[in-house]
């Protein structure tokens, strides 16, 4: 181990650093955590000459780029679904295990029959996620039935908003079978519980999601995530989730130690789950977070909103026409709510995020943000549209006219491109989600983030995605809303940090940053780009020590 | 874990329904007030928050019980649900049950939501609307769809402020209603809000239906029993309560098929239900509101009317 005051030289195959004025390096110069110099070992020459120092050329034949930052995910809802065993159309590629693509009903229920066969305890239950029934057929409880009488098993609907349970599972919920009957949103005879019905089974569900050794050992797998990833820095963007002291204590224990690899920026919900009429914001609730901060854990000036529903519940809020089959999307707040509380926020000087994953979600926030604007106007003050789903070419232009940024979920994309062209809003809208070829001739500040468990927490996956729009078939869906590469890899890296106001500090490799990196086993300006997502990650460094990929 | 009350068994549940500002507070203010004497329960705030409040009002002491949740996530978490379980395992559980929607609700899921959850039933939707901003609000950029949805899924709907609106505002806000929601009660929410019958439904969870408007005739609805005079196909007893006269709201008891099954019925506006039941008194509580004198005379005509019915020609075999 060195001494960690004295300087350490890696060098590297190249170094993409991000930052414009010098983009390619081939050493950077760490002290103390913190960049002193990125060049070539000959322009270091003054801070060597001037200091003991080591040269570390264990990334030789690596590239290293800025720490990847995922600005919008959940460790808390993830540590519920990690621990699950996942069944999934598309491939889940997780530290502990792959996921491969399942497709067919007969392949998912051998893969079902497999696991099960696996599991050593007869009692413990089997809860699997990823279950869609597009890619799955209807798989009901009579099937689950025959892979076992005596376990209970239930299969999770991918978008979480149904369950499939055999008769084992109905009887381990404490279910009775009349309140099943007479429930519209239950079906007895397939045992699947959908919407409303869901609230059942999740009663009978919650003591074994939510019991702490599962939720702790849950979090463990989401700490391997992040880093197997690559990040070094990631944004929890609605804390708290859950009962706060509970969720505080759990997170701090998981995320705060020694052995982390990444920090946590918290960006607080500006009111709290369930407060549709608020009547302005809570801001010294929101402004007391900050004596919690420690040196990984930080909370700063962003507080998140919501205007719309979930997208891949289809609880987004549409503008005409709407959607195919005619239902509507959710209001998370009351609009007149939403401004109250914008509005407080806004004078306050924070740093607003507000979730909008619909077109008419977009517009609300937009008319919102241009009232603040003419009641009291400012600068650099980062509002940002986060998960940007649906949106138009008119938004794009209103949101770099009122000084917005971006955070996108562009996995919809891939996932639910073709899926939603098909069933819920057609090819022009549904080939135009995630509009980041706008945002980027617009020239907005956009982000990339997952959401995860929304999408895999996988920068280079996202950055994929916004390159090449390929969607679950391999077919190319709105092809102009393509993203360059350049802006791809700004989007995880420097235009992410300053979503979170925090591009002073890392998010690009130069002197002064913390010394995060990631190291890649290729260029990702050197492979085509249909292979970014297959560059391996070979680790990361944060605050310049070194953290190999597991394996 | 649900009570086991004689009759149905379930709490009956009522959702009061309104966008922000439609009046529904007030509504609930003054059903409190009127209340007592029932055990009731209002939850405020239907979905997601971390703490619900409840008033438990009883006789002249109410209690408020607020129920924090270890809720972990949309995705998880049922704030209502947990809400309801925690009315059901009270000492004395609630009678009935209001939930006080927030502005933002779909009704007509929070309706399945409190009337599918084990040890409740649902008894109606009730949507407050302000007759000065119903017209704007449905037409609103943002939430148009959102308020017509409202008043499209209720049962009940009841006009707030209708004493302080002009009368064009209230003509247009009814005539407004009348087309989304047609056939549906139109009742003044002040008048509705403070008689806990009309609004709430009779209580006849007992072996005897209370006795109902007390000594003096209440101000808002009039009501009588009515006995049926022998067993009744539960589909005859859907037509028989789908055709009850404009005035009377609400129907609400216990009837006795061919087959010697206890079955609860009920109406709310123009919503009919039918379901089993335990041994109960055979008795139909008929609730009417509406000027006095229509009312008064309603009912009566109504019972004739009923009392003169044939019953018996009927399949006996086509229970429900
Ligand atoms: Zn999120």
């Amino acid at each position: 181990m060195t001494d960690p005051s004295q300087i350490t030289v890696f060098t590297a195959r190249r170094i993409r650093t991000m930052n414009r004025s010098n983009p390619v390096a081939t050493a950077v110069a760490v002290r103390d955590g913190r960049i002193l110099e990125v060049g070539t070992p000959e322009t270091l020459r003054p801070w060597l000459d001037a200091h003991p120092h080591t040269v570390d050329d264990r990334f030789r034949d690596a590239v290293l780029m800025p720490g990847f930052i995922d600005p919008h995910l959940h460790p808390t809802l993830a540590a519920i679904l990690l621990p699950c065993h996942f069944i999934t159309a598309l491939e889940w590629r997780l530290p502990n295990r792959v996921s491969p693509p399942v497709t067919s009903q007969e392949a998912y229920m051998a893969r079902l029959t497999e696991i099960e066969a696996g599991l050593a305890d007869p009692a413990e239950p089997l809860i699997t996620w990823g279950y869609h029934r597009i890619w799955h057929g209807a798989v009901t409880r009579e099937m689950l039935n025959a892979v076992s009488s005596e376990r209970p098993i239930v299969l999770w609907q991918r978008s979480f908003h149904e369950v499939v349970a055999n008769d084992a599972a109905i009887d381990w919920m404490g279910l009775d079978r009349a309140d099943l009957d007479r429930h519209p949103q239950v079906e007895p005879s397939t045992g699947r519980f959908f919407e409303t019905g869901l609230s059942l089974a999740m009663r009978g569900m919650n003591p074994h999601l939510l019991a702490p050794q599962r939720f702790s050992g849950g979090l463990e797998l989401v700490k391997q995530a992040i880093h197997w990833g690559g990040h070094t820095t990631i944004g929890e963007l609605a804390y708290p989730l859950a009962d706060d002291a509970g969720e505080w204590a759990a997170l701090k224990a998981a995320l705060d130690g020694d052995d982390v690899p990444f920090r946590t920026h918290f960006v607080p919900r500006g009111a709290l789950r369930g407060a549709f009429d608020a009547q302005g914001a809570d801001l010294a609730r929101i402004d007391g977070y900050a004596a919690r901060n420690t040196h990984r854990l930080r909370f700063g000036n962003g507080v998140k909103l919501f205007t719309d529903g979930g997208f891949f519940a289809e609880l987004m809020q549409v503008q005409e026409p709407g959607f195919i089959d005619g239902h509507h999307g959710e209001w998370m707040m009351a609009p007149e709510a939403f401004e109250r509380v914008a509005r407080d926020l806004w004078h306050a000087g924070k740093r607003i995020h507000v979730h909008c994953t619909g077109d008419l979600g977009v517009e609300l926030a937009l008319d919102v943000l241009e009232r603040l604007q003419f009641a009291r106007p400012r600068f650099n003050h980062r509002f940002t549209i986060e998960h940007f789903g649906l949106s138009t070419p008119e938004q794009v232009r209103r949101i770099r006219d009122l000084g917005a940024l971006v955070s996108a979920n562009v996995y919809y994309v891939h996932e639910l491109g073709e899926a939603y062209w098909q069933r819920s809003i057609g090819h022009e809208r549904a080939s135009s989600m995630s509009r980041l070829g706008a945002l980027e001739r617009e020239g907005v500040t956009t982000a990339l983030h997952s959401d995860f468990t929304m999408a895999p927490a996988l920068p280079l996956n996202s950055a994929w995605v916004a390159v090449n729009r390929v969607a679950e078939s391999g077919a190319v869906i709105g092809a102009e809303e393509r993203m360059s590469l350049d802006a791809a890899m700004r989007a995880i890296t420097i235009d992410a940090a300053y979503v979170l106001g925090m591009e002073n500090e890392i998010g690009s490799i130069r002197a002064g940053k913390a010394a995060d990196f990631t190291v890649l086993g290729e260029d990702p300006w050197e492979v085509d780009p249909m292979a970014l997502r297959d560059i391996p990650v070979l680790g990361t460094v944060f605050e310049g020590r070194h953290f190999p990929a597991a394996g | 874990m649900a009570p086991v009350l004689p009759g149905s068994g379930r709490i009956p549940v009522t959702l009061l329904s309104g966008y922000l500002g439609a009046g529904k507070t007030t509504a609930v203010n003054r059903l409190l007030a009127a209340g007592a004497g029932r055990r009731l329960a209002v939850l405020v705030n239907d979905f997601g928050a971390v703490s619900v409040d409840a008033a438990l009002i009883e006789a002249r002491d109410a209690t408020t019980i607020s129920l924090a949740n270890g809720c972990l996530c949309c995705a998880v978490s049922d704030d209502l649900g947990g809400a309801l379980d925690g009315l059901a395992a009270l000492p004395e559980p609630p009678e009935q049950v209001l939930i006080e929607a927030s502005g933002v609700a779909h009704p007509a899921r929070i309706a399945r939501m409190a009337g599918g959850w084990p040890g409740f039933a649902l008894d109606a939707v009730a949507t407050v609307a302000d007759p000065e901003t119903l017209r704007a609000r449905a037409a609103d950029k943002f939430v148009g769809r959102l308020v017509r949805d409202q008043v499209e899924a209720a049962d009940l709907l009841l006009l707030s402020r209708a004493d302080l609106a002009c009368p064009a505002a209230v003509a247009d806000a009814r005539a407004l209603l009348a087309g989304l929601a047609p056939g549906r009660p139109v009742l003044d929410a002040a008048e509705a809000a403070a008689a806990p019958d009309l609004l709430l439904g009779p209580l006849v969870s007992g072996a005897q239906p209370r006795p109902l408007p007390g000594p003096a005739p209440h101000p808002a609805f009039s009501s009588r029993i009515w006995t049926p005079p022998g067993p009744i196909a539960p589909e005859r007893m859907r037509e028989i309560l789908a055709a009850l006269p404009a005035p009377i709201h609400r129907a609400k008891g216990f009837f006795v098929t061919p087959d010697g099954a206890t079955m609860l019925a009920q109406r709310a506006g123009a919503r009919v239900e039918i379901a089993p039941a335990a041994p109960a008194a055979t008795a139909i509580v008929l609730i009417a509101a509406g000027p006095a004198e229509t009312r008064e005379n309603a009912l009566p005509r109504a019972i004739a009317e009923l009392d003169a019915a044939p019953f018996q020609d009927t399949r006996p075999g086509d229970a429900a």
